[in-house]
């Protein structure tokens, strides 16, 4: 298949992850506000999912991604700026659903809170990859 | 929770954090592969037709040094591939090598228009036509 059917599939790909994250993100910053209150075990829960989902569709994004350019890991102008972002953004985001899997419900508060600036990177650092990457969509 | 237990979430976070950028670079690294295998084709009508950049050592050794400035941090110093391809005895017309320097390739390549002009661009292609 040509890198042509690989950037849609990209372009489709992507946007789970980042959406899924800032959902997530959200979730369980309610959740972590609103401490106490009997909607704060379903809200946690959905933030556990939608971080899990979000990882996972990660995975298809940054396949996608690497079939439509070749392999490239860096490359040149945009793309290396998209890169630039992308890698730490895929590897905190794995990272992320990992430790909220490996914790469960045996997170402390002070972890958690730590947990949520962590989102708030991985979600900022997947906005300006997303950024660069419609930037090049834009050159096209 | 206990600094050890607490630690441990970490340490499988971290792993695999490592896993999944090894798995993406390795995937990465294998198309690549692929795709410097695919980019040397085979010669076409137009190479045939094609009279040919007129050459000389001066113009291979000018070319070299525009290839060293401007060309090897991609192709590598001795042109045999790094980020982009190889580029020995690639079978494909003198235009066309011209017109990858010019316009260069979508998310790949950069245009070298500005940067290069048509003496310039000439001087590239019998450098690049002289690596056998």
């Amino acid at each position: 298949m040509d890198s042509a059917y690989w950037a849609k599939a990209h372009g489709a790909a992507t946007h789970f992850p980042f959406a899924l994250t800032l959902v997530s993100g959200a979730l369980d910053a309610t959740g972590f506000a609103l401490a106490g209150r009997p909607v704060v075990r379903d809200l946690h829960a959905a933030g556990y999912w939608t971080m899990l989902l979000g990882a996972l569709g990660a995975v298809p994004a940054v396949a996608s991604g690497l079939l439509m350019t070749q392999g490239s890991l860096l490359g040149h102008g945009a793309l290396r700026l998209h890169h630039l972002f992308v890698w730490p953004a895929f590897a905190l985001l794995v990272a992320l659903a990992t430790w909220r899997v490996s914790v469960g419900r045996r997170s402390t508060r002070p972890m958690f809170a730590g947990y949520l600036l962590a989102v708030a990177l991985a979600a900022g650092l997947m906005s300006v990859a997303g950024y660069w990457g419609g930037e090049m969509m834009v050159a096209r | 929770m206990k600094i050890s237990a607490a630690i441990k979430p970490l340490g499988c976070a971290a792993l695999a954090a490592v896993v999944a950028l090894t798995s993406a670079f390795t995937l990465g690294a294998v198309l690549r592969r692929e795709a410097t295998r695919d980019s040397r084709q085979q010669p076409e009508v137009e190479r045939w037709l094609d009279s040919g950049t007129p050459t000389s050592a001066a113009l291979v050794a000018h070319g070299r040094t525009l290839f060293l400035d401007s060309c090897a941090h991609c192709h590598g110093a001795d042109a045999r591939g790094d980020e982009g391809p190889d580029l020995h005895d690639v079978q494909v017309s003198d235009r066309y090598i011209g017109n990858i320097i010019t316009h260069g390739i979508p998310h790949e390549m950069p245009s070298f228009s500005k940067k290069l002009g048509a003496p310039e661009i000439t001087a590239l292609i019998a450098y690049v036509r002289s690596l056998k």
